[in-house]
């Protein structure tokens, strides 16, 4: 299958590769598989304790082309917002992002899952309340 | 009126008017080619939605099929029976590389019975945005760490073979790991064949109950297969062993 150039970037220079310290107060780390594939992907966030903006992100993939662009994308898009922004970041736009093709929308759900997951640790950790309701419904009140 | 709904349910044969079986593709008394609409891979062979079955039964019957519908037995035939044979033998074959694999017999049982293997994921992860919780991952999260952790090894792994500089602990540890999971492949197979078993006598029994208790354990194996699966053949792959 042909890769999207925009894949083929990321792919061959995937930005925020490596790691932090999972210990950190300040880092929420979201580890999260694909069962289609059995792909695994972590992502984590480092987020200013003031602000609550993330304020760096690193992730390691293992697994298809997609899912490392997916996830280069991923860590791009989060720095710089605060967590509730980054909770609005969709799969879909991802996959219009890089233009995936069907088969390959899997891969995309893995890296929404791990900006999830990454900043569910990280409300765990710091005691923030999980939001209850979604945001569209918050923000229709 | 119920009488007629089961006759139109039936399908004629066009050359000696049998009424056969809506699936049956060859007239159950002449052996005419039929138009059948059905494309259900166990009803092609004549069979239930059993998952325990006897492959090499199956593949005697896929040959013994596949020369009644073979195409080159109806070149002299209308086109639309030539049509027929054709897109009967093309399923036939689609149906018997689906039912002779375990795993491709279990995913298209699946399927049939509306479980998307290939959506599950998204379809969790639309629920959990939806709803503003936390997406249930599919396997547990101790699971996850190993498959990561020992992802981290093979590239290290792969790494030292570039520079020709490979650490005896690692490779140690790699050879413990393949065994590991070789074993846990080889459970998991176990576990498959008695979970159809639990859904063959839940379908004879109609027990939807039981169906459903089946059907959820098939999915929750295949996704842990798919990384385990992935393991092995990467640690094989990084011990120089494939
Ligand atoms: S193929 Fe599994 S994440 Fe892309
Ligand atoms: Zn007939």
């Amino acid at each position: 299958m042909a890769y999207s150039d925009k894949v083929l970037d990321h792919y061959t220079h995937p930005r925020n590769v490596g790691q932090m310290d999972k210990g950190s107060a300040e880092v929420g780390t979201g580890l999260v598989g694909a069962p289609e594939c059995g792909d695994v992907m972590r992502l984590q966030i480092k987020v200013n304790p003031e602000t609550q903006v993330i304020e760096d992100a690193k992730f390691k993939t293992f697994g298809c082309g997609s899912a490392i662009a997916s996830s280069s994308l991923a860590t791009e898009w989060v720095k710089g917002k605060t967590v509730e922004e980054a909770m609005q970041i969709k799969n879909t736009d991802i996959v219009k992002e890089l233009s995936l093709p069907p088969v390959k929308i899997h891969c995309s759900v893995l890296a929404e899952d791990a900006i999830r997951a990454a900043i569910g640790d990280w409300k765990k950790k710091n005691g923030v309340q999980e939001s209850s309701a979604a945001p569209m419904v918050a923000t229709a009140h | 009126m119920t009488q007629i709904l089961a006759q139109s349910a039936m399908a004629e044969c066009w050359a000696c008017d049998t009424q056969n079986d809506p699936a049956a593709y060859l007239c159950a008394a002449c052996g005419k080619l039929l138009p059948s609409d059905s494309t259900d891979y166990f009803a092609l062979f004549g069979l239930t939605h059993r998952l325990t079955l006897d492959v090499a039964a199956l593949e005697k019957q896929f040959y013994r099929l596949s020369r009644k519908l073979h195409p080159d037995l109806y070149t002299r035939a209308s086109k639309e029976k030539r049509q027929w044979s054709l897109e009967k033998s093309a399923l036939l074959n689609d149906a018997y590389r689906a039912l002779r694999d375990p795993i491709a017999r279990t995913e298209y049982l699946l399927e049939t019975e509306g479980i998307r293997l290939e959506e599950q994921s998204r379809d969790a992860t639309d629920a959990a945005r939806a709803t503003g919780t936390d997406k249930q991952q599919v396997i547990p999260p101790d699971m996850l760490e190993e498959v990561f952790e020992l992802n981290m090894q093979l590239e290290e792994v792969r790494m030292a073979a570039a520079s020709n500089s490979q650490d005896p602990e690692l490779m140690a540890n790699l050879e413990v790991a393949e065994k590991n999971f070789t074993a846990q492949m080889e459970a998991l197979q176990q576990q498959l064949e008695s979970l159809w078993a639990a859904w063959d006598r839940a379908l004879a029994d109609n027990d939807a109950a039981t169906k459903d208790a089946a059907k959820q354990a098939m999915v929750a194996l295949l996704n842990r297969r798919s990384y385990i699966r992935n393991l092995v053949r990467d640690v094989r792959q990084a011990l120089g062993k494939s």
